[in-house]
């Protein structure tokens, strides 16, 4: 029964080894081994900070800083979406732990829903599949979903939006400056954009100090505390791994927390709060109205087919978990808190729920311990942040004028 | 975009030069912007309503409608023009030039703004220029109200290219549709109050130096699917909970005022010498009085409640009567607008109350109060779904005791889309004379 809740479908990667292996080589020598005509003109190491692995990347995509221009460029376009109103940047906001502060789950094109939380992409290259529901593993081809998706950038094909560059004069020669001549094509805008998710690098939190780094008195005693309760009675860590040497908090497994199973079934009332200091309960009769008909999420079952993987979604990272609230894949959870009280239950309770989620009995001080200890994954991505914040809007980048 | 020296005299000299030619302007239909030149007088021949494109209907663009009011005429009640504007961007509101010769009408998702020529055939109005940069100019986002200045354009956005929420700002065009200058709202702490930064309505009353804007939300919210709104708990925490005073001439906030649940619409009283205004707050269903304290200062405080508020019935717009004894509120939720009488601007009492409709939105009277008409879209993903989803102008009559229906146009029917603002038109516009109608010396904007 184990094997039916956890999905255990670490998606295997191939190219990862080499990956790692070329991220090692290219540390080591800064060269880029491609033909003179791909060659990049400078490179850019991702410089990975302390408690951070070595940032994988493939062979035919080395990372330059001029590929990590562009694709902040082409991240931060709201021209890219069919109407010019979203971007990827849109919903990844730099200053909202490049996710969105302010929805549960994200809207689209003409506000379409869209049924899950933006995850951050701070350190998203790390990952070995993406979405939640994993239905992606490279970063160079994840981009073209969303751009083409009705319901986030509209785009009615790949071709339109390869066309709209071309036409972008403020554009002109920057892929193929980076490309060794080879203009926007569906590859190189994939690959433009996955470089610039790879720089999204953040680490050197207090905990990495502490763990990490021989600063003992980087964390608190509670902090410390609450790394224990983490590691042991709270079982955080199996799913959320640390490693010896570097830590990336998930096991990129895909895991039915019972959450997606209860969104299911709608409560007869909600809670609305309205204002502060007002709020009132209304009918799922009186609100029925006014609402679209609820798109159905089933997870990972949805790319797979597998009912063993029903409701499942993947283990999210816990770096920088303080700057990247509401929480879960539908962003049901809005503190840290009350995450922590979801798991100090059991979880939701769903009938197909993992074993692993399990009652844990931790005491209020446990719980209180382990928030304060999640407040240290805070990384240190302040460029990251000005970097997106300045090309984000238009009125700061005269390039992104008509 | 830095504030410079340059652009903030231009501001300054067009706000002045309304002091000393144009104080105050004839007022309008009881909602245009007190620097609108001219007044219908009497009958008003047509409405232009603003109407969102919907998708599997029609062209399902958005479009300027065009509809016969003159009861002596041989189209009353018949659309006699659609001008489309191509694809849906959230058509929300409009505004007349400060000559009444142009309709500048704004989109809310796309950011386009749309300048139609009614002063040349009102009965025919023509597209003559699209603003598309109004984003990059300013990294805000949707523009909303549209309030005429003296040779000027000032238009109220809600929300902001970083993020899509509600910090946003105000931004001044010239009549030429070239931008001149934008503000941003206040933030942080004013006085005792935490100023939110969002932004929705602007009502001027030029006699006091008086400029007041509202707060609503960011497209984030505005642009969600309704029920899916009211139940995401962190969307609902991103309303506006201000109101802004601020100086007109130095374009500098004056003070922020707190005001809970997203007060929206604001009306001045129109009566020479008056120094309040009236909102109606969408979450909490309070009516709220601005108004200056014995020593002069700016106090907003809540003077009456609309219908149940438990049951958030959604105050939407507001109109006011023109010798500011009345004042129309509609409640979209429950389709019903409402009658208060305001004689004693402190205490409100509500004397009627009318189903308009599954839902209503809009509503805008002529001058003399007697003809009311009604639209029903709020915002597209907001609208009643199935059933409920109707969309039609209706035209009541009102005697002072009871409103009666005279035409009602299916929108969707006639495959037009959601109905939204309103505007007047006449094919032979007379200016007033301040000495005229010296109590129509104030007007605010819609």
């Amino acid at each position: 029964m184990i094997s039916r809740r956890c999905c255990s479908k670490m998606p295997g990667n191939p190219c990862r080894a080499l990956a790692l292996a070329l991220a090692a080589l290219f540390a080591a020598c800064s060269e880029v081994p491609a033909t003179p005509a791909q060659a990049p003109a400078e490179m850019s190491a991702i410089a990975v900070p302390l408690g951070l692995p070595p940032m994988p990347y493939p062979a035919g995509n080395v990372p330059t800083a001029e590929r990590v221009e562009l694709g902040r460029k082409l991240f931060f376009d709201r021209r890219l979406s069919f109407n010019g109103t979203m971007s990827c940047g849109m919903c990844h906001v730099p200053d909202h732990g490049f996710t969105s502060n302010e929805l549960r789950m994200s809207i689209g094109n003409e506000g379409a829903t869209v049924r899950r939380n933006a995850p951050t992409v701070l350190n998203v290259g790390y990952h070995t599949s993406l979405f939640h529901d994993g239905r992606d593993r490279e970063l160079e081809t994840q981009a073209w979903g969303p751009f083409l998706a009705n319901n986030e950038m509209a785009n009615p094909s790949m071709g339109h939006v390869i066309d709209k560059l071309r036409s972008l004069p403020d554009y002109g020669g920057m892929f193929e400056r980076a490309f060794g001549g080879r203009g926007p094509s569906a590859d190189t805008v994939g690959q433009a954009i996955a470089s610039y998710e790879r720089s999204l690098v953040s680490g050197n939190s207090r905990f990495d100090r502490f763990r990490y780094g021989g600063d003992a008195g980087a964390l608190s005693a509670q902090e410390q505390r609450g790394f224990a309760v983490f590691s042991g009675k709270g079982r955080c860590a199996t799913c959320h791994l640390v490693g010896d040497t570097s830590a990336l908090f998930s096991d990129f497994r895909f895991y039915n927390t019972g959450i997606g199973w209860v969104r299911g079934l709608p409560p007869s009332t909600v809670h609305v709060q309205l204002t502060p200091d007002y709020s009132t309960e209304l009918t799922e009769k009186e609100i029925l109205p006014i609402s679209e008909t609820v798109p159905n999420d089933v997870g990972r079952f949805e790319i797979t087919l597998d009912p063993d993987d029903r409701w499942a979604y993947k283990t999210p990272t816990l770096r920088n978990v303080a700057l990247t609230a509401p929480y879960m894949h539908d962003g049901s959870l809005s503190t840290l808190e009350e995450v922590v009280e979801f798991y100090d239950k059991g979880g939701a309770g769903a009938p197909e729920q993992s074993p692993l989620i399990v009652p844990l009995a931790l005491s209020a001080e446990e719980k209180a311990d382990l928030v304060s200890f999640l407040k240290t994954l805070n990384g240190e991505h302040e460029t990251h942040v000005r970097e997106g914040l300045q090309q984000s809007s238009y009125v700061s980048t005269g390039s992104h004028r008509y | 975009m830095k504030f410079t020296p340059i652009r903030a005299s231009l501001i300054s000299v067009a706000i002045a030069a309304s002091f000393a030619v144009a104080i105050p302007a004839n007022a309008d239909e009881t909602c245009n912007s007190p620097y609108t030149a001219s007044l219908i007088k009497g009958q008003e021949d047509y409405v232009h309503v603003w109407t969102l494109g919907v998708k599997g209907m029609g062209d399902e663009s958005d479009k300027l409608v065009t509809v016969d009011v003159n009861p002596a005429s041989k189209d009353y009640g018949k659309v006699i023009s659609s001008v489309t504007v191509g694809g849906r961007g959230e058509a929300h509101h409009t505004g007349f030039s400060d000559d009444r010769k142009y309709l500048w009408a704004g989109r809310l998702d796309d950011n386009k703004i749309f300048i139609f020529d009614i002063g040349t055939n009102p009965a025919k109005p023509k597209l003559v220029q699209t603003i598309a940069d109004f984003t990059q100019k300013t990294g805000y986002v949707g523009p909303h109200t549209f309030y005429a200045l003296p040779g000027r354009m000032m238009v109220q956005a809600l929300s902001n290219d970083k993020d899509h929420g509600g910090r946003t700002g105000l931004v001044v065009y010239n009549n030429k549709g070239e931008f001149v200058e934008k503000y941003d709202m206040p933030t942080g702490k004013h006085g005792d109050v935490m100023a939110d930064g969002y932004g929705y309505d602007i009502g001027i009353n030029p006699q006091k130096n008086a400029l007041l804007t509202s707060s609503f939300t960011g497209w984030n919210n505005y642009m969600m699917d309704f029920g899916k709104m009211v139940k995401d708990a962190d969307a609902m925490k991103h309303f506006g909970n201000t109101m802004v005073m601020w100086d007109l001439k130095s374009m500098k906030p004056q003070k922020v005022m707190h005001v809970a649940g997203a007060p929206l619409e604001i009306r001045w009283s129109l009566k020479e010498g008056d120094n309040w205004a009236y909102t109606a707050t969408a979450l909490t269903s309070k009516l709220v009085l601005v108004k200056q304290d014995d020593k002069g200062e700016w106090q907003a405080k809540e003077v009456g409640t609309v219908g149940d508020p438990s049951k958030v019935p959604l105050p939407v717009d507001i109109s006011i009567t023109a010798d500011a004894k009345g004042l129309w509120v509609n409640t979209f939720l429950d389709g019903t607008t409402r009658y208060f009488d305001i004689s004693d601007p402190e205490a409100p009492k509500q004397v009627y109350q009318k189903v308009i409709g599954s839902h209503v939105n809009m509503v805008s009277q002529s001058w003399d109060g007697k003809r009311v008409y009604y639209t029903t879209s709020l915002l597209g993903n907001w609208d009643k779904k199935g059933a409920d989803d109707e969309q039609f102008l209706k035209l009541f009559h009102w005697d002072g005791k009871a409103l009666t229906e005279k035409f009602s146009l299916d929108f969707y029917k006639l495959k037009l889309g959601r109905a939204h603002h309103m505007k007047f038109s006449a094919k032979t516009v007379q200016a007033a004379a301040l000495s005229d109608k010296p109590q129509m010396s104030l007007a605010q904007n819609r």
